[in-house]
């Protein structure tokens, strides 16, 4: 019984042997081309005398064992035998650290660094915008308890090479941040071009608090019909009035365009804030470049502000009730 | 055996919440176990009681009924006289002293006021037709006069319209058959319908017609003035002396000059005697003195002006749905009574329905309102048939569920008819060429400070809701951003 149990071991040990090498075949042989590597987890720039002291050790994986080998003259002994006096060389230098995958990866993404680290760069800002994975979603990957810090100084890495001129940007490096991107980036969802139609008519729709408006523009002398009257009788407060127009006032175009607008729902503020963002939408269907112009003006952002729910055990969303000694 | 001392304490925790609170609030507040040691919550929070304090350390505390000169009657600052808040609002400014005066205000005159060159432009109102109107009550506080130097009106497309329609009456009277053009002018709230009619006032004022106005029907039919039943009329009609006596006098005021020369050419039957070779002045002047005679007196009057030679005559009203329902005055079996059963109003009814002619020719001018409007569904009916007379499209239909005025339906047939000559004059919003030549008089007047151009302009005429005049002012006069 306990030779049956003795072998099964074996078997699994063996198997797992197996499919570790083949894993760590590849990330072995790219770290054979990146040498040198340090172990500093840092990312500031090594102090020289540390660099001179570091022993760059060549660091190769242990071979598959042939037990095949032996067979002839010992059979089954001769391969316990082996395995007795096998001592299994881990597939990475940080297996017995306490976080091995992470220390890989940190390692390799720095050595990655240091490698394209003279090729130009572009600001911060203008870089294209990446939504990486959160620490949550790499300890759920990596199924290690990594810590909040060290992720980060992680990320410094991977937007330091984000930063790299997108022209010059190596292949090497995008496969790199492939794997701490989040599997959706923003951008990925386009919203299709808005048209003009035959009328020459633009649509937009627009939201605010629980009010939707949809709005058509179209070439006129500022005529505004919102429900079918005008904006006076729509509107009594000549705030809402400004806020319905605001898109086209705010970028000069009130008196080049007529506008029709259905409302509902909600008040009259959600109402004129929805007609603002409606108009704003359909406006950049007419004229794509004035986006920019309509951003400052505070016409593109949905405000995703709402009423907040009354909870069980307040009187309001918030309010407690009274507190009584007695 | 639990010892007394024990016991005593027991009692004395549910005694000791009840004697500091008194019998009244025992009764009002929710009793809570004295020895459940949980909050009672939602409890009605314990109000401190005014007075509730506890008795001085030392000395006395006595009963002090003197009002306390500091903390409660702070501020001593004089109170309004008796009315004068009322005047205060009822006031009518007419002329800002802060206003620049616009050099190139042009005023209307009895040649001028008829072209149609004026087209577009501010024009400025004369003095004595000022007075005139302020006679006849026809500036409202609502309106913005008090914002500019004196008093000037634009010559809008209606205005125009309107003059033009003046015109036609003129030409009229002096041929054989005499025209009384009967208009009724609506539109949107702000939409200048006020002014229009005022500007119809002072057309006619300037033309020297003979000019009755009744300056807010809601004055008539509120049931603020006394009223009495007419001898000898059947169905029963109803005089209102002392609004008839102040109508009158308004009249005389505001006609001063045709009032100077006119004379009596007619008997009438009047419950006071007439002194000998006495003018019509005189006559009106004694149905001002005796409210009683008021009545007779303006049938008098109206007799007077009928006879050939005498003046066209402008009948306006405003507020016309005021006297297109039941008034608030009741009849001896207290119901309500019909406005048209009220003789001034009927006067004016019957000239605006085209029951009666105005003998010398002339014009009937009513003003609806849209902000003091009583729901008057068959005016409104009828208002909405008109238009779609004008515009073509198909006729509105009753609808059977409301209860209809038939009164008023028949009075107003004439709109629904397109071959009758009493028709709505629809007051719209303003052409952007207007609204830039009234924005630049504000400008010259100091009171609009914004280079006026053409994207200006449209801003504000886009925000005014297409140009509603009232909006255009409050946007760029009243309002500083």
């Amino acid at each position: 019984m306990v030779c049956r149990k003795i072998a099964q071991g074996l078997s699994r040990a063996v198997d797992t042997f197996g499919a570790q090498s083949r894993i760590q075949c590849a990330r072995t042989a790219r770290r054979s081309l990146q040498l040198p590597t340090t172990r500093s987890i840092s990312t500031t720039v090594s102090r020289p005398a540390e660099i001179e002291t570091e022993a760059q050790e060549p660091f190769t994986a242990a071979k598959p064992f042939d037990f095949e080998a032996d067979d002839g003259e010992n059979g089954a002994k001769g391969g316990q035998n082996i395995l007795r006096t096998l001592r299994v060389v881990p597939a990475s230098p940080s297996y017995f650290s306490a976080k091995p995958t992470f220390t890989d990866d940190f390692l390799s993404l720095s050595a990655l660094l240091r490698k394209v680290a003279t090729l130009p760069t572009i600001p911060n800002a203008e870089a294209p915008k990446v939504a990486w994975k959160t620490v949550e979603q790499y300890r759920i990957m990596t199924n290690e308890p990594v810590k909040t810090q060290r992720f980060h100084k992680m990320l410094h890495i991977l937007r330091r090479l984000n930063c790299i001129h997108p022209q010059l940007m190596p292949q090497e490096v995008v496969e790199a941040m492939k794997r701490y991107k989040k599997p959706s980036q923003p951008g990925d969802v386009k919203p299709k071009p808005g048209v003009i139609d035959e009328l020459g008519r633009a649509k937009g729709v627009g939201r605010r608090k629980t009010s939707s408006a949809v709005a058509w523009l179209v070439e006129g002398e500022g005529e505004v019909l919102i429900n079918g009257q005008s904006l006076t009788e729509y509107f009594g407060r000549l705030h809402h009035r400004e806020s319905a127009v605001w898109a086209l006032k705010a970028t000069g175009r009130l008196d080049k365009y007529n506008l029709f607008g259905l409302v509902e729902g909600g008040g009259s503020t959600g109402q004129a804030e929805a007609m603002t963002l409606a108009v704003a939408k359909a406006l950049m269907v007419h004229e794509p470049a004035l986006k920019p112009a309509l951003r400052r003006a505070g016409c593109i952002t949905r405000d995703p502000r709402k009423v907040e729910r009354k909870k069980p055990g307040h009187i309001k969303a918030r309010k407690m009730p009274t507190w009584v000694k007695r | 055996m639990p010892s007394a001392n024990c016991l005593r304490s027991f009692s004395q925790l549910s005694l000791d919440a009840t004697a500091h609170s008194t019998a009244a609030s025992r009764f009002l507040q929710p009793r809570v176990a004295c020895f459940s040691t949980s909050a009672a919550r939602h409890a009605n929070p314990q109000m401190k009681k005014k007075g509730m304090t506890a008795a001085p350390k030392k000395g006395v505390k006595t009963l002090n009924t003197k009002k306390s000169k500091g903390a409660s009657n702070n501020d001593m600052g004089k109170r309004p006289a008796q009315g004068e808040r009322k005047a205060q609002r009822k006031r009518i400014v007419l002329s800002n002293n802060n206003a620049l005066e616009v050099s190139s205000l042009k005023d209307l005159s009895k040649a001028n006021v008829l072209s149609e060159a004026n087209q577009g432009l501010v024009m400025g109102l004369p003095e004595p037709v000022v007075d005139a109107l302020r006679d006849v009550e026809a500036f409202k506080t609502t309106q913005g006069w008090s914002f500019f130097r004196r008093p000037a009106v634009l010559m809008r497309k209606e205005a125009i319209q309107l003059v033009q329609l003046f015109k036609e009456a003129e030409d009229s009277a002096a041929g054989a058959t005499k025209r009384t053009i009967r208009r009724i002018l609506t539109g949107e709230r702000k939409g200048g319908k006020s002014t229009l009619l005022l500007q119809g006032l002072s057309t006619a004022f300037l033309r020297q017609w003979f000019v009755i106005n009744l300056p807010e029907c809601q004055d008539i039919v509120n049931a603020h003035t006394d009223y009495a039943p007419l001898e000898g009329s059947k169905p029963i009609q109803y005089t209102q002396d002392t609004y008839t006596a102040g109508l009158l006098s308004q009249t005389l005021k505001a006609n001063k000059a045709y009032f100077e020369k006119a004379t009596i050419t007619q008997k009438h039957e009047l419950p006071v005697t007439l002194p000998a070779k006495a003018k019509l002045k005189d006559l009106v002047a004694i149905g001002i003195a005796n409210a009683e005679a008021s009545w007779p007196v303006f049938k008098a009057l109206w007799t007077e002006l009928s006879q050939p030679g005498q003046p066209q005559i402008l009948l306006a009203a405003e507020g016309l749905s005021h006297i297109m329902q039941n008034s608030e005055y009741m009849n001896a079996d207290v119901k309500r009574i019909h406005a048209h059963d009220l003789t001034i109003v009927r006067h004016f009814v019957d000239h605006l329905s085209g029951a009666k002619q105005l003998p010398n020719g002339g014009m009937v001018l009513a003003a609806t309102s849209k902000s003091n409007a009583p729901t008057s569904p068959a005016l409104d009916f009828r208002i909405k048939s008109a238009e779609a007379l004008k515009t073509k499209t198909e006729l509105p239909q009753w609808n059977p569920y409301t209860a209809v005025d038939m009164r008023t339906m028949d009075a107003l047939k004439d709109l629904s008819d397109p071959k009758a000559d009493l028709d709505v004059l629809e007051v719209g919003g303003l052409s952007k060429e207007e609204a830039r030549s009234i924005m630049e008089y504000y400008a010259e007047s100091g009171m609009l400070r914004h280079q006026v151009n053409d994207s200006f302009v449209t801003e504000k005429w886009s925000l005014a809701g297409m140009g509603n005049i009232g909006e255009l002012e409050k946007n760029s006069v009243r309002t500083r951003l």
